[in-house]
This record gives C-alpha cells, sequence and structure tokens, in this order.
C-alpha cells in the first residue's frame, strides 16, 4: 500500500470517527433541544437544567474527537 | 453545610394572635408549615383552619384593590425606583403602618386622593395637548397642499370647496367622485389633486355653492375622509388657519415642557410615600395570606414552623417579653420521618457561599445529609482550569471575572459568577504554566521551544524527553496517555468523593442497604483502576493488581447487596461515568488545537508584507477572542455536567423545601 493510500485511509478513519459521532449527538441534541425548549417556555427557571440536558449527548462527539486524534496520530506511526 | 433548624410549635390565646403572627412576622424567621392539610385529615375537628371573619375579609379586598391603584400610579408616574433612599422608604413605611387595618387603610387612602388631585390636572393637559399636536401634525401637510388650490377658488365668489385626504392605493376613486359629483351638480364642479407623502393623496372638490348640501349628502354616504379642521380654525380663510396651525405645532411642545417638568416634580414628591405604601400593603397582605395556614381551636391559636436553631432564643425572648405566658413556644425534635418536610438553609464559609450558585441548577441538598456546594467549590475551577489551561486565556478571563465580581456587588447572581469566574481563571493561568500554554503555543514559539520535523511540530522539553511520563511542560498534542490519566484519576477522586458522601448519607439517614450499595460502587471503581494500572505501568506491583481485583468482585457483590440489579447495573454505569471524565482532556486539546491555529494563520499572513501583518493580527484577535468564548461556555458547562451528572449523581437527595422565613419583604408581588 502506497504512504498516499495509507495516509488517506487514516483521514477517512478520523472523518468517520468524529463525523459520525458528531452526526448522533446533533440527533440527540436536537430531540432534546426542542423538548427542553418547549419546557422552557412553560417554566422559564429550567434553562439552566436545558443547557445541562443538551449537554449530556456531547460525551459522544467528545468520544469521536478522541479516537479521530488518536487516529490522525497513526499517520507518523511505522 | 446545612444549618440545623428547630422545630417549634407557638400556642396562644386567640385575643394575641394577630399581634403574634406580626411579630413572628417582624422577627423574620420562622418558616411557616402549613397546617391546613393535616388539620383537614383530622378526626373530630378539635382544631380547625384560622380563617378570617367577614371585616378581616373586606379589610383584605380593601388592600388587595390599593394595591392595584399604588401600582397603577407609579406606573403613570413612571418613577425610576432604582433612585428611591430605601431610609427614606422606611421612614415613611413606619408613618404608613398600623396595627390597626383600618388605620392603615385609611392613611393610603388619603395619599391615594392626594396624589390622584395633584397629578389630575397635569395628567389630563398632558394628554389632550398630544392629541391636539398629533391632529395639527396631520392637518399641517394636508393643509400645505390644499393652501394654493384653496387660494384659487376663494377668488371664485360663487364657489365652494371641500378637503379630502384618501389613501394613495384607492386614489382612482377621485374620478368616480369626479363622475358622480358633476351628475349631482350639474357639471359645476371640479377635484384638483395632490400626493401629501407616500400614504395619502390630498383632494380638493370644488362646486358651486348651490349644491352644498347635496354634495355635503353625497360625500357622506361615502366612504371618504373629510378633513374635519379643529372648530376654532375651520371658519378661518385657509391662510390664516394655515398659520395658526403651525403657531400651534410650535407652541404646544413647550406646553408639554412645562407639564412633564411639573409631573417629573410630582413624582420626585411621591415615589417614596407610594413606594412605602406598597410594601406596607403587600406586607400586610401577606400575614392575612398566611393565616390559613395556621390552627385554632375555640380559645387557642397553633403556628407550627422551622427556624434556625441559632434563632431560637431570640424567638422565645421576644414572645415572653411581649405576651408573658399568653403565648407559649415550644421546640419539639425533628424526627426521621419528618427530615423530607425540614427546610434547608445553607450556611457556608465566604468563598463557598459563592459557589452555591450551582442550586440555579438543582434543589438543595435534603436536610440531613450532607451539602456538596464544598466538593464544587474546590472542583469546578479545577476542572474548568484543567481543560481552558492557557496563562493568557486565564489572565482574560480572571480580570473579566474579577470586573464583574466588583461591578455588580449589589446583585448576588452577577456577582458569584464573577466570583467563581475569578476562581476559575486563576487555576486556568496554573494549568497555563503547566502546559506553557499562552494564547498557544506563542510562548513556546517566543522561547524557542518548537521544532518541526516533516512539517510537524513538536515541543523541546525543559524537563524529561517526548518519552518521560513526567516531563515539563506537558505538551496536551503530544501527551496523550497521561492527560488520559490524569483526566482518570481526576474522574476517580471526584466520583469517590460523592460515593463517599453517599455511604456518610446512607449511614445518617440508617439506610443500610444504601450505604453498601454506595461503598460497592466505590470499591469497583478502586478495584478496577488497580487492575487496569498493571496493563499501563510495568512497575506496578502484582499485590496492588491482587487487592484490586479482590475489590472489584466485593464491590459487586456489596453494590448487588445493597441495591438489588439496580446496584449492579450502576456499578456498569459507574464506569461509563468515569470514562466520560476524558472530556478533561478532549475539550482542553480542542482549545489548544484551535489556538495553534490562529497563531499559524496569523504567523503565515504575517508573512506577506505590512497588510499582511494587519490581516495577521485581526484573524490573531478574532480567533483567539472566539476560542476564549468557546473556551470559557464549554468548559463551564462540561464541568457543571461532571458534578451534577458524575458526581452528585451518586449521593445527592434533593430537598423539598427552602427555608423562606415568614418575614417582610415589601417589593412587587
Amino acid at each position: 500500500m502506497s504512504e498516499a493510500v495509507r495516509i488517506g485511509l487514516i483521514a477517512v478513519s478520523a472523518a468517520v470517527a468524529i463525523g459520525m459521532s458528531a452526526f448522533a449527538t446533533a440527533l440527540a441534541q436536537s430531540r432534546i433541544g426542542a423538548a427542553m425548549a418547549g419546557a422552557v417556555a412553560e417554566r422559564p427557571e429550567l434553562v439552566g437544567s436545558a443547557i445541562i440536558m443538551v449537554a449530556i449527548p456531547e460525551t459522544m462527539v467528545i468520544l469521536g474527537f478522541v479516537v479521530a486524534f488518536l487516529i490522525t496520530g497513526l499517520k507518523t506511526a511505522k | 453545610m446545612i444549618e440545623r433548624m428547630a422545630k417549634v410549635e407557638i400556642l396562644g390565646l386567640k385575643d394575641v394572635a394577630l399581634d403574634a403572627i406580626d411579630l413572628i412576622h417582624e422577627l423574620g424567621t420562622l418558616h411557616i408549615e402549613d397546617l391546613s392539610e393535616k388539620i383537614g385529615k383530622m378526626e373530630g375537628k378539635r382544631v380547625t383552619k384560622m380563617e378570617p371573619d367577614a371585616k378581616f375579609a373586606e379589610h383584605q379586598a380593601s388592600l388587595n384593590l390599593l394595591r392595584e391603584k399604588v401600582a397603577e400610579m407609579l406606573r403613570d408616574l413612571k418613577t425610576g425606583l432604582e433612585e428611591v433612599s430605601g431610609e427614606e422608604v422606611e421612614r415613611e413605611y413606619k408613618l404608613l403602618w398600623s396595627d390597626n387595618l383600618q388605620v392603615m387603610i385609611g392613611s393610603i387612602e388619603r395619599l391615594l386622593s392626594e396624589i390622584s388631585r395633584e397629578i389630575k390636572d397635569p395628567v389630563e393637559r398632558k394628554s389632550d395637548l398630544m392629541v391636539e399636536l398629533s391632529r395639527l401634525e396631520k392637518y399641517a401637510p394636508i393643509m400645505a397642499k390644499v393652501q394654493p388650490l384653496a387660494a384659487r377658488v376663494s377668488k371664485m365668489e360663487d364657489m365652494a370647496s371641500i378637503a379630502l385626504i384618501i389613501e394613495r392605493k384607492y386614489k382612482a376613486i377621485l374620478s368616480y367622485l369626479n363622475e358622480e359629483i358633476s351628475k349631482v351638480t350639474k357639471g359645476e364642479c371640479e377635484i384638483i389633486s395632490a400626493d401629501v407623502d407616500e400614504e395619502s393623496t390630498a383632494a380638493l372638490v370644488v362646486f358651486n355653492k348651490r349644491y352644498l348640501k347635496q354634495v355635503h349628502d353625497f360625500l357622506a354616504v361615502q366612504d371618504v375622509n373629510q378633513v374635519r379642521l379643529p372648530s376654532d380654525i375651520a371658519k378661518m380663510p385657509i391662510d390664516e388657519a394655515m398659520a395658526k396651525v403651525r403657531a400651534r405645532i410650535a407652541e404646544i411642545p413647550q406646553e408639554l415642557e412645562e407639564i412633564e417638568k411639573r409631573l417629573n416634580e410630582l413624582t420626585r414628591k411621591y415615589t417614596t410615600k407610594l413606594v412605602a405604601a406598597r410594601n406596607a400593603i403587600n406586607d400586610r397582605l401577606q400575614t392575612m395570606e398566611a393565616m390559613p395556614k395556621f390552627g385554632q381551636t375555640d380559645q387557642v391559636f397553633i403556628i407550627s414552623g422551622w427556624l434556625p436553631e441559632a434563632r431560637v432564643k431570640e424567638m422565645e425572648k421576644a414572645l415572653t417579653e411581649k405576651f408573658g405566658n399568653k403565648v407559649v413556644m415550644t421546640v419539639t425534635d425533628i424526627r426521621e420521618e419528618e427530615q423530607e418536610e425540614t427546610p434547608v438553609a445553607l450556611r457556608n464559609n465566604p468563598f463557598v457561599r459563592h459557589f452555591e450558585l450551582i442550586y440555579l441548577l438543582s434543589k438543595y441538598p435534603k436536610y440531613g445529609t450532607i451539602d456538596p456546594t464544598f466538593i464544587f467549590a474546590i472542583f469546578f475551577p479545577i476542572l474548568f482550569g484543567l481543560m481552558v489551561g492557557d496563562m493568557g486565556y486565564g489572565i482574560l478571563i480572571t480580570l473579566l471575572g474579577y470586573v464583574v465580581y466588583k461591578k455588580w456587588n449589589d446583585k448576588p447572581l452577577a456577582n458569584m459568577a464573577g466570583y467563581v469566574m475569578t476562581v476559575s481563571g486563576a487555576w486556568t493561568i496554573f494549568f497555563g504554566a503547566i502546559y506553557l500554554e499562552f494564547f498557544g503555543n506563542l510562548l513556546l514559539k517566543a522561547l524557542g521551544r518548537i521544532y518541526e520535523v516533516g512539517g510537524v511540530e513538536h515541543v523541546k522539553y525543559f524537563l524529561g524527553t517526548e518519552h518521560s511520563i513526567l516531563k515539563y511542560p506537558i505538551d496536551r498534542l503530544e501527551a496523550f496517555g497521561l492527560m488520559f490519566a490524569i483526566s482518570l484519576i481526576i474522574g476517580l477522586i471526584h466520583m469517590g468523593i460523592g460515593l463517599v458522601i453517599g455511604v456518610i448519607n446512607g449511614i445518617r439517614e440508617k439506610n443500610r442497604k444504601h450505604a453498601i450499595e454506595k461503598g460497592g460502587l466505590l470499591a469497583i471503581l478502586l478495584g478496577a483502576i488497580m487492575v487496569i494500572a498493571k496493563f499501563g505501568l510495568a512497575w506496578w506491583p502484582v499485590y496492588a493488581t491482587v487487592i484490586g481485583g479482590v475489590l472489584f468482585v466485593g464491590g459487586l457483590a456489596l453494590a448487588a447487596f445493597g441495591g438489588g440489579a439496580g446496584g449492579l447495573v450502576e456499578g456498569f454505569v459507574a464506569w461509563g461515568n468515569l470514562f466520560s471524565y476524558i472530556r478533561l482532556y478532549a475539550i482542553g486539546l480542542a482549545s489548544v488545537i484551535m489556538a495553534v491555529v490562529a497563531n499559524q494563520l496569523a504567523s503565515e499572513m504575517g508573512k506577506s508584507g505590512w497588510i499582511g501583518l494587519v490581516v495577521g493580527v485581526i484573524i490573531f484577535i478574532l480567533l483567539h477572542a472566539l476560542n476564549i468564548v468557546i473556551g470559557v461556555f464549554s468548559p463551564s458547562i462540561h464541568s457543571l455536567r461532571l458534578h451534577l451528572v458524575e458526581s452528585f449523581g451518586k449521593f445527592f437527595e434533593p430537598a423539598k423545601f427552602k427555608y423562606e422565613p415568614f418575614k417582610k419583604v415589601g417589593g412587587e408581588k
């Protein structure tokens, strides 16, 4: 396998790792965000909890980012 | 920590009930227990809810009405409530306040009628003048257009004219009117028109005076606006009327200014009195509204509630001094089953008190459990600093936090937020020094500690090498293993403290299984980390690994014993929670990458002449500013989340009620 193909595959893998987790987070956040927006409209004092709730699925993209970062590190590995 | 509370019952003769309620209200330390529900469940019903008599209800209705009137008057006077002196309000309040409701209501009514009398004329005159000005301003442009047309008509002796104003989009109606009025006047008419502005057109219908009535009758049934001038100028020749209108338009603002001055004087004169009246009404109504929460028998009233233990003596002394043996207060023990109902007040040292900000997002901890505010006070800034970790950003965050803290000294929330930000900024500087980051890798570059291999930048360490575990500075882009371990260790300590508190809470509440479950979870986490350490650290002793294994298995058994299947599941969830602390590294990593990119872009631009240098500086400022905003928002949210979900989630039991003493508050209710 040529070096260019190897680096390309590493880049694609990293992109998939961060991309898929970002997509999943976005999907979850859109649902939670919509529900919390409704809740906050009814009870404005819930705004703080709403921010925390929306932040909960961010664990996925954070782990995705860490994995992507690890994968990009492979390009210098022999 | 949670303030120790005392449960008290106050019993007294009914003839001093209202005075006793007033005294308790004045002292402002008793959190009232609503006895109505308990009384409702009682059989035999010797005790009933305290209910006001008809006279009392009438006074309550009067006070509610007066409250509306005072609020309306404060709105009319457009008072700047923040300019009112608290001391003056207090003085006026004492003058208005009376134990005799009839007297108090009378004083407030007299005050309101005095203010009404004084402000009635200027307010009415102001309103009239505003209406007049608005009408004249509408006439002026119409008359300006009609004036030259009317001047021509006035030379024709037999002719009369009527001015119309029509919306421009319906301008086509003029030809219809011309046709119809021609029929009425047998052709002796003409319509002249001119646009006034973008929306309206003025028209002058000129016709023979003989047909005045017929034309008026015709126009009356059509949907067109005739320009009707105020009666005093309607009969004037148009030139004279025009001059008069212009003169009035110039005069009215001066008159309005005079009235405004007078109203401002009245506002200054009466605001303090009105605010005092509002506060007195609110405080009086508060005592009246609280009455159904108290109990009574034929002879005795009963008030039950909680107050801080430190304030019991003060209450006892005040009641004895005022009522002697007519009112008796007894302190009862808070039974275990009553802990849930006990209101919670926090009493922390000044440092920790600022971090009570977290209770905007959560309820207070339950009475009898441990107040975890100190965990938040210690860990929030550390976790924040660990994530942001940049001396430059830290200095800016500290300064900004300090400015907010000082500037909004009188606003508790902003003051607390400023304090939290200042402490977090200080930790950001500390961790920035460990990573040696100052606006990304700017300082490392300036010190010549960056070198490139194959287009990739590396750090020349002051202490240790790339392969050492301990080195200085810690380069977050390369030290994945170390940062991963630090994140997990911090997570273990943070969650561990939560679980230890869970065990203590279980013991305090005599909930043995709860304590065992939390202890088991702690053993699972510790044991698993001790086993995993063997795979990462070659020097890790075998006996520590064995102890870890025993702890892990024992922990599983304890968790299952304490919490059943839920306890076992919780054991695995705790592992997920522990790995969630990896965000401490990941969020910092994202921030440092963005800072490095900002520096790289700026320096590349700077290489292409002075325009490039300017663009480079702009890019540097914009990207770092964005990074700081994200760097403040995101770590705050994630640090909060690690507390509320990962740590507090392991032990926190929310209180049902916050300590809200029955006290005079005045203000808008």
